[in-house]
């Protein structure tokens, strides 16, 4: 047992029979910030996606655990209910369903507790306010009709309503324009606390200007190779993911 | 076919007994229109080719032994905003309705009409109607036919539509109930620019076997017509759709959409969907889509990432799904006893 929220260990993980993920260690506290960056088809979205428990991402090795429970087994909403979030790369469309009512209902069944309907709209109006989102995104349908930037607000809405321990920003900042990131970046901050941790999958280094990570890591081939501050990340922005792969290609 | 293997095409007709209830809520009707539960008299004068699924031995049924009535005229440029409403609840004393109604808009006139028929649970009910609409030049009648009776009646349905230049019909079909139900909606588009749109869901739970037949007949030019559909089939059910554009020789410039698509959440329903198009112009534009499936794992994945456990997910995507036809309906009333009605449906497991 550690004081960490999450550990992850030797985690493997096979999509329709292709291991993905090659053995990932992972230890995030409470309150930190990591960044997992890397290179497209190196596991990134994988591991957001296996975290949050994606029937179709089978563990065929190695453990999740979250805090203080192994988790490898447990269903996707049993995994918000303990305080997962994971915001989607592309969020799905659900027309006939409001982004109000979406979020009320998401946050009954999150936090076990019955959303009245009016205190909800004030907290849902404040959050809103808070990503400079307009008021009229509430009664639309759920990211029907929505432009990438207005769906990944979106994610980032529905986080700091369902206020999980941990939040998983799978590729939050791309189709953002710099205005937008600054704004989801915010958010994020107002979420997290000594409490709450954040997992940042990207490949930019744009979020990370607002963000100050405690630690970059380098997922390359479905294995974690390095792991630093974000002078690593300053390096990749710099000299690309080709040096690191040379180094661990020769050992 | 549904009915041939149903053996619907040797259906043993019952004996009519009477509906003593009221059905007609007079509460909201204007005085400037003329309803009454006694029907004129019309020939049904159409070529029964052009017209799918129910055949006439159901339609005469209607037009010979209804026990029930609405006749409705709209006068000239009369716009009617409040719904009209006719409302049949079948018991032990009231079994069987078989309803012949006839609505004749003048020109210019507009009006909003729902039928609701529903049963008490315990008795094996019975309805087979038949629905005339004659709509003249720039109208804009709206049907609303919400079906909701118990797992062991019967229902037939057959409807029927005329409309003249730039008039328009637009459909609303609700189909929730019965062990067996058909209908049948056939706009016949007879006038230049004439439209018609029909919007329905079904669902289709324990045994339920349903027919729809859909035709849009375009006969004037530039007329339009569009078919949207949403169903849901669960348990044992089975259904067949049928929808036909048929654009006859006139209707140049013409346009047919119909659109057809069905989540499928048990591997014991049978889905049956049969879209044609039917030309005899060249300068038309049909398409259709049909589509079957069963629920969006991606989808599914997402909404219970937001705590939603697997029932509630998937009630919220066929909510979703059902939810921009139901919208449609413009009173909330009915939205609400149909809201309910496919929630007690869908969570009774």
């Amino acid at each position: 047992m550690t004081n960490n929220l999450l550990n992850i260990s030797n985690l493997k993980v096979n999509i329709e029979g292709k291991e993905i993920l090659r053995g990932v260690d992972l230890q995030v506290a409470k309150g930190e910030i990591h960044v997992i960056m890397g290179p497209n088809g190196g596991g990134k979205s994988t591991l957001g996606y296996t975290l949050m428990g994606h029937p179709q991402y089978e563990i065929i090795d190695g453990n999740i655990e979250f805090d203080g429970e192994i988790i490898n087994d447990l269903k996707v909403d049993k995994r918000a209910k303990k305080g997962i979030f994971l915001s989607f790369q592309y969020p799905e469309e659900i027309p006939g369903v409001t982004v109000e009512e979406f979020l009320r209902t998401a946050k009954t069944s999150v936090s076990g507790e019955i959303q009245k309907i009016i205190p909800f709209k004030k907290l849902l109006k404040e959050k809103m306010n808070q990503l400079e989102m307009k008021e009229e995104y509430a009664s639309r349908y759920l990211n029907l009709g929505f432009s990438g930037g207005e769906k990944k607000k979106n994610e980032i809405l529905q986080m700091s309503i369902l206020e999980p321990k941990l939040a998983i920003l799978d590729e939050t900042d791309s189709g953002l324009d710099v205005d937008a990131i600054r704004i989801v970046a915010e958010g994020v901050k107002k979420l997290q606390d000594r409490e709450k941790s954040i997992i940042v999958i990207t490949h930019y280094n744009k979020l990370l200007e607002y963000l100050q990570p405690d630690f970059v890591h380098i997922l390359l081939d479905g294995k974690i190779v390095k792991s630093g501050g974000l002078e690593l990340a300053q390096e990749i922005d710099k000299k690309g993911y080709e040096n690191i792969r040379n180094e661990f290609s020769n050992k | 076919m549904l009915w041939k293997r149903i053996n619907l095409e040797n259906f043993d007709f019952p004996n009519v007994v009477s509906y003593n209830k009221e059905y007609i809520d007079i509460n909201n009707i204007s005085d400037k229109i003329q309803l009454t539960n006694n029907p004129r008299n019309i020939n049904l004068d159409i070529d029964m080719n052009d017209v799918k699924g129910l055949g006439d031995r159901f339609i005469s049924f209607s037009k010979d032994c209804y026990n029930s009535s609405i006749d409705l005229s709209l006068p000239r440029n009369v716009k009617i905003q409040e719904p009209i409403i006719i409302k049949f609840n079948m018991d032990m004393d009231n079994p069987m309705v078989i309803d012949k109604n006839i609505i004749v808009a003048e020109s210019g006139s507009e009006a909003t009409i729902i039928f609701d028929y529903s049963s008490i649970k315990e008795v094996k009910a019975f309805h087979n109607g038949l629905t005339m609409v004659y709509a003249k030049e720039n109208t804009k009648i709206n049907i609303i036919k919400i079906q909701r009776m118990n797992d062991i009646s019967l229902n037939f349905d057959s409807n029927f539509a005329f409309v003249e230049g730039q008039g328009n019909v637009n459909w609303i079909s609700v189909e929730l109930g019965s062990s067996i139900s058909g209908t049948n909606y056939s706009t016949f588009l007879e006038g230049e620019a004439s439209e018609s749109n029909l919007s329905s869901i079904y669902l289709g739970d324990k045994e339920r076997k349903m027919d729809l037949g859909y035709s849009m007949i375009h006969k004037g030019p530039r007329s339009l017509s569009s078919i949207e559909t949403k169903g849901v089939l669960k348990d044992k059910s089975k259904k067949v759709f049928r929808g036909n554009l048929d654009f006859k020789r006139g209707a140049r410039h013409s346009k047919g959409v119909e659109e057809e698509y069905v989540i499928l959440l048990d591997p014991t329903v049978k889905s049956d969907s049969i879209p044609a198009l039917l030309c005899e112009e060249d300068d038309v534009e049909g398409e259709h889509a049909a589509s079957a499936g069963q629920i969006d794992e991606n989808r599914l994945f997402y909404l219970m990432s937001r705590g939603l456990n697997e029932r509630e997910a998937k009630k919220m995507i066929i909510e979703s799904s059902f939810r921009p036809i139901i919208n449609k309906i413009p009173f909330e009333d009915f939205r609400l006893i149909i809201n309910k009605e496919i929630e007690g449906r869908l969570m009774d497991e």
